[in-house]
């Protein structure tokens, strides 16, 4: 009940940010989206997903990411039906399955996933701050630059979340998930 | 027989699991580095003039054998660590096959894009010189290339997550693997034994290498295939030195953990961590990744202030660690009655070898050297020292030991007459190398002027002594191997 209060905020919020997406591509790609995201985890937050779908939902999750890993998408996703696809897919074709799948998935595959995750960051940075033209037409070659480094602060950040637990062992005013430390995902 | 610590349990009777795919790994291994290193006397000769190779030809050679002995030599050191993790930690066998299979791809993708798509842009894949081949290779070859690396890199990673993920479910946190508690002084009922030092510095530096490579890798990539992308030139050599640096350095440290386990079944005495041995794995986590400069001292627009760490951490890097390997070695060494079988004497050599690289390497970090040193093969000279006599040792050392079976005896008439030649040809061929780079002899030249050949020739004899010497142990080991697992 409380995490469906919450991931109906999450939507809301990311509702209420759609001029501001429309006017710069970081609240577009590294707030509204990861928002429309985190509705969907939290939305399936209680819900116990099926071993045997594990990899399809995985599948799933990370077709989806690509997909909107992708300038172009982003530029369609501030057309009607881009905007339509973008409020739908992402908690449901991302959120849900990502944390359905999760709980399944073998450590070395989550640390696999978020390592690439780092790399990919990197070459993202790299992409929009050396594009040569502008990648996403609907923002400003400046705006393009600011996210890029945007990304590039975003994989420090998550370098720093994911490596402290592992580092300095599990902080103990956290509570130990049920399959050990899976939420720091060591 | 001193005290006998908790972690030390001698004999094999601690077999390792997957015993059986470290063993493989290894045979590979050996079988890799003699091929690299009929490889690196082919271009030895050819710079000599005894023999006559296309230039092309040659730079093929120099990319193979760059990034095969990188990568073997990595692919030795891992599976020597993970054998020894091995005793202290539950390891899943999986992970270490797919860390293998990933191997083969990348060399298969790399041997591919060299010698049929004609790649021959050197193992550091500098850019923009993947793309720039002048009709030598298509962008298709430089790509392959760099997808194997993907590969590989991608093995790595798998195999230092499983690490990292045992280590901390054993000790709880990495820092406490890292020796913290002796570092303090605090309590600790089970200190991590050396073996698990170096692999909880070694997951932690070389994961980062990994995580960086991968990026500037697929950056390149965008670049060959969409030519508009420019990668900024300085950044990705910063990239690809910094992967490039700790990732090399990181297959000797991986390799140690063969003198940290074996040499006590010899020597009697155990291995143990103690304050001083955590602080100097600590040093090394650290400075590996702060030196890396010192492959830039020439780029003038490099901020002045990277270089000169640079230059002062080059002291503080490997040098307090190889003090310690090196001086406990020496200790327990003299304090014992050893049997110098195979291996102990090869794993003996390698410390030494090992320390005697770490001379000529310092030397080259320094700014005012380096402005002379840089591109000569003076550069060839020290990492051959640390890589002959160094790392292979200890992967042939560790061989030796493989086979051993139980009772220690002294060498034979062809154990020692092969330890002496490939001693004698390692040290030699190191030697002229060093020679060279102070006669200011240029690094990757195919063809060398009149005045060099005598130089180059030297050296062809030399390497040809090292070769004769792999092939005894190497030839060896699969002999015993196939005897004793019947
Ligand atoms: C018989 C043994 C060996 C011989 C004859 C040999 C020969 C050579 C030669 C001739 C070069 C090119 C020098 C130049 O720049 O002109 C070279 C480069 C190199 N060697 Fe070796 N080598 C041997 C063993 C090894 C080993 C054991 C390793 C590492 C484990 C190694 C790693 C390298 C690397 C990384 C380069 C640099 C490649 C480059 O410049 O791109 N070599 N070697
Ligand atoms: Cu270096």
């Amino acid at each position: 009940m409380k995490m469906t209060v919450l991931a109906l905020l999450a939507a809301a919020e990311a509702i209420a940010l759609r001029q501001a997406a429309e006017a710069s591509p970081i609240q577009h790609v590294l707030v509204q989206m990861p928002l429309l995201v985190l509705a969907g985890v939290l939305i399936s937050w209680d819900m116990r997903g099926r071993r045997v779908w594990a990899v399809p939902l995985l599948l799933t999750a990370l077709t989806a990411f690509l997909f909107w890993m992708l300038p172009r998408s982003v530029d369609w996703a501030l057309t009607p039906a881009g905007e339509t696809a973008k409020y739908l897919s992402l908690p449901l074709l991302l959120g849900v399955p990502l944390r359905l799948s999760w709980p399944w998935l073998a450590p070395v595959l989550r640390g696999f996933l978020k390592a690439n995750a780092l790399s990919m960051l990197g070459v993202l940075g790299f992409l929009y701050t050396h594009a040569p033209l502008r990648i996403c037409n609907s923002y400003l070659v400046s705006a393009q630059q600011d996210l890029g480094f945007a990304f590039l602060q975003l994989a420090v950040v998550l370098a720093c979340i994911w490596a402290v637990p592992v580092l300095f062992g599990h902080p103990r005013w956290l509570p130990s998930g049920s399959a050990g430390c899976s939420k720091c995902g060591a | 027989m001193s005290t006998v610590s908790e972690n030390y349990v001698p004999g094999h009777a601690a077999a390792a699991p997957q015993a059986g795919a470290v063993k493989l790994t290894m045979v590979l291994s050996g079988a890799v580095f003699a091929l690299m290193m009929v490889f690196g006397l082919l271009m030895r000769a050819a710079q000599g003039q005894w023999i006559d190779l296309d230039a092309a030809l040659f730079y093929q050679l120099l990319t193979a054998h760059g990034a095969g002995m990188v990568g073997t030599a990595a692919l030795s050191g891992a599976a020597i660590m993970w054998y020894f993790c091995g005793r202290h930690l539950v390891l899943s066998g999986g992970i270490f096959w797919a860390f293998l299979g990933l191997f083969l791809l990348g060399v298969v993708l790399i041997l591919g894009a060299i010698f049929i798509g004609g790649y021959g842009g050197a193992w550091t894949f500098l850019f923009p010189l993947p793309a720039l081949s002048g009709g030598a290779w298509e962008a298709g070859a430089a790509a392959a290339f760099m997808l194997g690396y993907t590969a590989i890199g991608v093995g790595f990673l798998l195999y230092y997550l499983e690490l990292g993920r045992r280590i901390h479910a054993r000790y709880g946190s990495l820092v406490r693997a890292l020796g913290w508690n002796l570092i303090l002084g605090r309590e600790d009922n089970d200190p991590p034994p050396p073996a698990i030092v170096a692999a909880a510095a070694v997951t932690i530096f070389n994961s980062i290498g990994i995580i960086l490579g991968a990026a500037v890798l697929v950056a390149s990539l965008v670049h060959l295939l969409v030519p508009g992308f420019e990668v900024d030139a300085l950044l990705a050599k910063n990239l690809i030195y910094f992967f490039g640096h700790v990732f090399i350095n990181a297959s000797i440290y991986m390799a140690v953990t063969a003198v940290y386990e074996i040499l006590p079944e010899y020597t009697g005495k155990p291995w143990k961590s103690n304050r001083l041995f955590a602080i100097a794995w600590n040093a090394v986590l650290i400075f590996v990744m702060a030196v890396y400069w010192h492959h830039l001292l020439q780029d003038v627009v490099m901020p002045p202030w990277m270089l000169v760490v640079g230059q002062l951490v080059s002291y503080f890097s490997g040098i307090p660690l190889i003090a310690v390997t090196a001086f406990s070695t020496f200790l327990y060494v003299r304090g014992s009655k050893m049997t110098w079988d195979l291996a102990s004497s090869l794993l003996v050599l390698s410390v030494a070898g090992w320390s005697v690289g770490s001379v000529p390497a310092s030397i080259d970090g320094m700014i005012s050297v380096n402005k002379v040193m840089h591109n000569t093969m003076w550069v060839p000279g020290h990492f051959h020292t640390y890589l002959l006599l160094g790392e292979v040792a200890m992967a042939f050392g560790f061989m030796a030991w493989l086979v051993r079976g139980k009772t220690i005896s002294q060498m034979d008439g062809l154990d020692r007459a092969a330890f002496v030649t490939y001693l004698a040809g390692a040290a030699g061929f190191v030697t002229v190398f060093l020679f060279s780079g102070a006669a200011s002899i240029p690094r990757r030249w195919a063809v060398h002027y009149e005045e060099w050949l005598a130089h180059d020739r030297i050296g062809t004899l030399f390497g040809g002594l090292v070769v004769l010497g792999t092939l005894v142990f190497v030839l060896r080991f699969a002999a015993r191997l196939g005897r004793r697992e019947g």
